[in-house]
């Protein structure tokens, strides 16, 4: 259970304060898939790393099961919004990395499970820069589900990725998410994303950001783009997002 | 910066630029032996006389016994022991200056006036203080540690910010940042001041040796032969330490390329 409360973020830069979140409440339940929509540069990234313990808050809260987060108690698996992948590994010891900074046994069988839990059999000794920008993303996801986290932290993971592949990536995220039951917490800008595969979408405001409401998602798997329902949810949501940016 | 700004030549390509290569070389030799033969100077050695010379401190050994090849046993020798000295110090402190500004501020102000005493400047000061390897090893490590020092730091700044979130995100602590992302995001640079610093290293064994202490080494050999106005095993001392810089430097840029593949094929 993710639970932030009067949550507040501002930045120093140069003489100014920027505030990035201010007072945002947000819960999350253990086992569900919520998914963050919001304007471009509000502060989702910057939500992300206070989740992860990156980033620590200027005031108010963020409690994951009551404690405040570190990945040296806690198990994360962020998959960042750039690159992350190590170029000067291969693609099997790119997933062992969080294995081995958290001394997991047999990491080398983990990986491969992972890597083929993500459709990579055949990679392991290639380079990042040898595979394509989705493979990128999907040895980052095997790299953070590898460590067997408590919560999976995406930050606009499919952003990069031409339509057909991302719409194979959401699925095959579904799927996995329906085989391991973990706590997702899944950023996007992308409103049919959002609404595709989140149990709920919260839609945070412009900067200083704040959610500004969280619409549970009542269809279930797998979901129809062009059923009613689908496409009314993502009408109110991209409503609810457009007040947002016409407001900038 | 980093020399790996090498673009792929076609194999016919490479063949020929081997080929103007070797023919410039042995242009030179002809131009040299030509040269010498015009000014009939006794001091200046013919490449066949060189070559003779080589045939004779390479068998039969100097003046006082040593063979070319014990010579250049103990350059080599003295250079590698104040390189890795030079290694062992630069690169630990480069990591941390480039970590932790505390650390660099603090020893920048040092640092920066050091570097610029040329390793020549110091012999008199180390013929005084020390004796036998340690002087080599002390004026060594001068002229490599500043190379290696500054491109430890370069490379420190060259690490990714996603690369160290990525790392705390799995709990990594400090020594585990710079083991795991920190030294490989600095290595090319690390390895180039490397390469750099062994090159300063061995101009500078040979200025050490000149200086006076044991009579052996290649500077040494020169010396001794300077004197005695035989410039043929002179000329010699002066084309092997060429060729043996020439050997490190591409034994280690070999060694680069193949380390660092990914980075040549990321620019490609
Ligand atoms: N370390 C920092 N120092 C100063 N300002 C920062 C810092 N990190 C983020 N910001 C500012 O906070 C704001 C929000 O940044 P953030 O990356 O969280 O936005 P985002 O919603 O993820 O944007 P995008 O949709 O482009 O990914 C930006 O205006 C940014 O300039
Ligand atoms: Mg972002």
């Amino acid at each position: 259970m993710i639970i932030a409360k009067g949550l507040s973020k501002s930045f120093i830069a140069g003489n100014d304060t920027i505030s990035v979140i201010d007072n945002l409440d947000l819960t999350i339940d253990e086992g569900k898939f919520a998914c963050i929509v919001g304007p471009s540069g509000c502060g989702k990234t910057t939500l992300l790393k206070i989740l992860c313990g990156l980033e620590k808050q200027t005031s108010g809260s963020m409690l994951i099961h009551g404690q405040p987060p570190d990945p040296k108690k806690q198990r994360f698996g962020v998959i960042f919004q750039e690159d992350s992948l190590l170029p000067w590994l291969n693609v099997i010891s790119n997933v062992k990395l969080g294995l081995e900074l958290y001394r997991i046994k047999d990491a080398d069988q983990i990986a491969t499970k992972y890597l083929d839990m993500v459709g990579l059999e055949g990679f392991e000794k290639y380079y990042p820069h040898q595979i394509s920008g989705g493979m990128k993303k999907r040895v980052a996801i095997a790299r953070a589900l590898a460590v067997d986290p408590e919560i999976i932290l995406m930050d606009e993971p499919f952003a990069d990725l031409d339509a057909q592949t991302r719409s194979i990536m959401q699925k095959e995220l579904l799927s996995i998410w329906s085989k391991l039951n973990k706590t997702i917490v899944f950023i996007t800008h992308n409103v049919d994303e959002a609404v595709f595969i989140g149990q709920s979408v919260s839609v945070l405001t412009k900067r200083p950001t704040k959610v500004k409401t969280t619409v549970s998602i009542d269809l279930d798997y797998p979901r129809s783009r062009l059923s009613p329902p689908f496409i009314s949810y993502r009408e109110r949501i991209l409503g609810l997002l457009q007040e947002e940016i016409s407001s900038l | 910066m980093l020399d790996l700004d090498v673009t792929i030549m076609p194999k016919m390509d490479r063949f020929r630029s081997v080929l103007i290569g070797v023919a410039s070389l042995a242009v030179f030799v002809v131009a040299w032996q030509a040269i010498t033969m015009a000014t009939n100077s006794p001091f200046l050695p013919t490449p066949v006389q060189v070559f003779q010379a080589f045939l004779k401190i390479s068998t039969i050994g100097d003046i006082d016994g040593y063979t070319l090849w014990w010579h250049i046993g103990v350059s080599l020798y003295r250079v590698l022991l104040g390189f890795a000295v030079a290694v062992i110090t630069a690169v630990p402190l480069g990591l941390l200056m480039g970590v932790k500004p505390l650390v660099k501020n603090v020893a920048s102000p040092i640092t920066e006036i050091i570097r610029f005493i040329p390793p020549i400047a110091w012999i008199p000061l180390s013929i005084i203080l020390l004796s036998g390897i340690n002087r080599y090893i002390f004026l060594l490590w001068i002229g490599i540690f500043f190379p290696i020092l500054l491109d430890t730091i370069a490379g420190v700044k060259r690490t990714s910010e996603t690369q160290v979130n990525m790392a705390k995100s799995f709990g990594a602590d400090n020594t585990a940042i710079i083991k795991k992302i920190i030294f490989p995001s600095a290595l090319p640079e690390i390895m180039n001041g490397l390469r750099v610093g062994l090159g300063v290293g061995w101009m500078c064994i040979v200025a050490a040796e000149m200086m006076g202490g044991e009579p052996v080494g290649l500077g040494r050999l020169i010396l001794k032969y300077a004197n005695l106005l035989q410039i043929d095993v002179v000329v010699l001392g002066m084309v092997v330490i060429g060729l043996i810089g020439l050997a490190m430097n591409y034994l280690l840029l070999s060694g680069e390329r193949r380390l660092f593949k990914w980075r040549v094929e990321i620019k490609a």
